[in-house]
């Protein structure tokens, strides 16, 4: 079967800007190659939240938890064996006695995150609306508290350091596409269009037979995979993590991204992710001072009341966000003549 | 009776919430027959197909599809047993292409077949393989009605069930689809049909049931077509 019209710009439009936004990173200063490190991070957290919630049509605050056990397998089994020993004293003597390199952590990263959420799925894909989006907060909930407390996988309420700082501007940029590949090949798949046509429409999808439950299982394991992939890119970008981390500010930076961006489509996620990323990057250097023009210094917090008051302004003025929810098509105004 | 009906309702009660919408409805289609379901706003007539498609519970009575009882069963698993439902409206995915609505209908396929699958959508209307790259939301209403049947072929059903598929169109694709019913019907589809075209559906189908307050009040047969007479009594019956 040939390739449907805009399949093209539909992953060149997004993997494009994710190459340049990686090739201008290499080109800034030491100390602000992180602010593009982190966005190309964001990109493909947002991406992996967008395969459930973005098709599906189902609201998730949980897919965080899939990126904090990605982010805690990937750090805990790429500390150095003879670190281990000193900082993880109580955690198993399997875990403490192994480590493995920097492209299995990912893996693993990425296995745990989809079969958790695959275990996770199968009960609560059955719900949607408000009762999806409480019970995926309640699993955000369990798994932040068992990893803060269990001091047997982890480093419990302490900071876990010495993770390999491994996600540079190559890698970061390459998990960013590894990650948009997979949700374009996913929702451009026989399954990808059943999920969506249940979310347009799910009486109909319904009676021409499609079992929502299922394709929403699917959708939530390919996502928990994704999430817990970029985890590991996450935990390798900032050599440290503490369970905070991982939790609710992120849970809110990242729905924001989708939001602003455009819910419902991979190129609103990518363009979101840039976007909030940048404007976060330079709020938090603004509260500790920067210059633009001349020097100004914003008080502490004023980010976050920043980022939560546009959140709220793009729902207000444009629901279906920056994109409008649509795919890249460059030729769409030609196409509609045709 | 030689053999079961191929769609069979039997003293069906449907309800929502403490309203019934229809009651103690039993009809039989047959197979291969083309059954018409007529009545004013109101009278139950989309119901009775989403109950049918296991889109709305059955409060008391029973559905059988060939013979096998359909209580309890999803709507997915049941589409995937053999019945198609067109919806009211159209319903197709504007922003898909020709071509990915019609595929979406092979989630109810039984099983494989030679050749095209979406061959049974293309033979009846050929417009569709002309136009099956393009996006779904450009096609004029007829052309959508057609698209929306096609969707519904593909499963290759026992039965489909039609709501209202000429709401909306202009007279010459009102006598497209027309002309569609009873091709579908040839190649052995038993169609279960709602209209508000009362004459014309009572000239197309082998029997006509007129739906009012939720009851049978009449069934019609083609000679009646031409008495308008007792058409219009059978709506304004009380």
């Amino acid at each position: 079967m040939r390739r449907p019209p805009g399949a093209v710009t539909e992953l060149l439009g997004p993997a494009l800007l994710v190459i340049l936004v990686g090739v201008v990173g290499t080109t800034a200063s030491a100390s602000n190659e992180g602010y593009f490190l982190n966005a190309l991070v964001s990109v493909a957290i947002v991406v992996a939240i967008y395969v459930f919630v973005g098709i599906s049509g189902v609201l998730s605050f949980g897919q965080i938890s899939f990126v904090a056990l990605g982010a805690f397998a990937a750090g805990v089994m790429t500390v150095p064996v003879e670190s281990k020993k000193g900082v993880l004293t109580s955690i198993f003597p399997l875990l403490r006695d192994h480590s493995i390199g920097n492209v299995p952590s990912l893996l693993l990263a990425a296995a745990l995150g989809g079969v958790f959420a695959f275990l996770v799925g199968l009960p609560l894909m059955r719900l949607s609306g408000l009762a999806a989006g409480i019970a995926t907060f309640a699993v955000l909930e369990i798994t932040h508290n068992v990893l803060r407390e269990w001091t047997k996988i982890g480093p419990g309420a302490t900071t876990l350091a010495l993770v390999p700082e491994t996600t540079g501007a190559l890698q970061a940029t390459l998990g960013a596409l590894v990650a948009i590949t997979v949700a374009f090949l996913y929702q451009r798949s026989r399954r990808g269009r059943l999920l969506r046509a249940s979310r347009e429409d799910p009486a109909v999808a319904r009676s021409v037979g499609v079992n929502i439950h299922l394709e929403r299982l699917l959708a939530f394991t390919v996502s928990g995979a994704l999430a817990g992939f970029a985890g590991g890119l996450y935990v390798h970008l900032l050599g440290s993590i503490t369970t905070e981390q991982v939790y609710l500010e992120l849970t809110f930076l990242t729905l924001a991204m989708l939001v602003v961006g455009g819910l419902t489509s991979l190129w609103g996620a990518v363009v979101g992710a840039l976007a909030v990323s940048g404007l976060d990057s330079f709020l938090s250097r603004a509260e500790s001072g920067v210059h633009v023009v001349f020097t100004f210094t914003l008080p502490q917090g004023t980010r976050l009341v920043f980022l939560a008051a546009i959140m709220a302004l793009v729902l207000i003025l444009r629901p279906s966000g920056l994109t409008g929810g649509r795919e890249l098509r460059l030729r769409w105004s030609l196409r509609r003549w045709r | 009776m030689p053999e079961a009906a191929a769609l069979e309702l039997d003293g069906v009660d449907i309800r929502y919430g403490s309203v019934t919408a229809v009651r103690e409805l039993t009809l039989r289609v047959g197979r291969s027959e083309i059954v018409g379901l007529i009545g004013p706003n109101g009278a139950g007539k989309s119901t009775t197909l989403h109950a049918i498609m296991g889109l709305l519970p059955v409060h008391q009575g029973e559905i059988r599809l060939n013979g096998q009882p359909l209580r309890r069963r999803s709507a997915e698993s049941i589409a995937r047993a053999g019945i198609a439902l067109v919806p009211e409206g159209r319903r197709i995915f504007g922003d898909f292409t020709v071509e990915e609505n019609l595929r979406l209908g092979l989630a109810a396929r039984r099983r494989a077949y030679m050749g095209d699958p979406l061959a049974p959508a293309f033979e009846l209307f050929p417009i569709l393989q002309e136009f099956r790259r393009r996006q779904a939301g450009v096609l004029s209403g007829g052309q959508q009605q057609q698209l929306a049947i096609g969707r519904a072929l593909v499963s290759r059903p026992d039965i489909l069930l039609l709501d209202e598929p000429s709401l909306g169109l202009a007279p010459l694709a009102v006598d497209g689809i027309f002309k569609a019913f009873t091709e579908i019907r040839e190649l052995g589809t038993t169609i279960l049909l709602i209209e508000q075209r009362a004459q014309r559906t009572v000239a197309l189908a082998n029997r006509t049931h007129v739906l009012v307050g939720g009851e049978l009040r009449m069934t019609l047969g083609p000679g009646d077509a031409e008495n308008t007479q007792k058409i219009i009594a059978a709506y304004l019956a009380t």
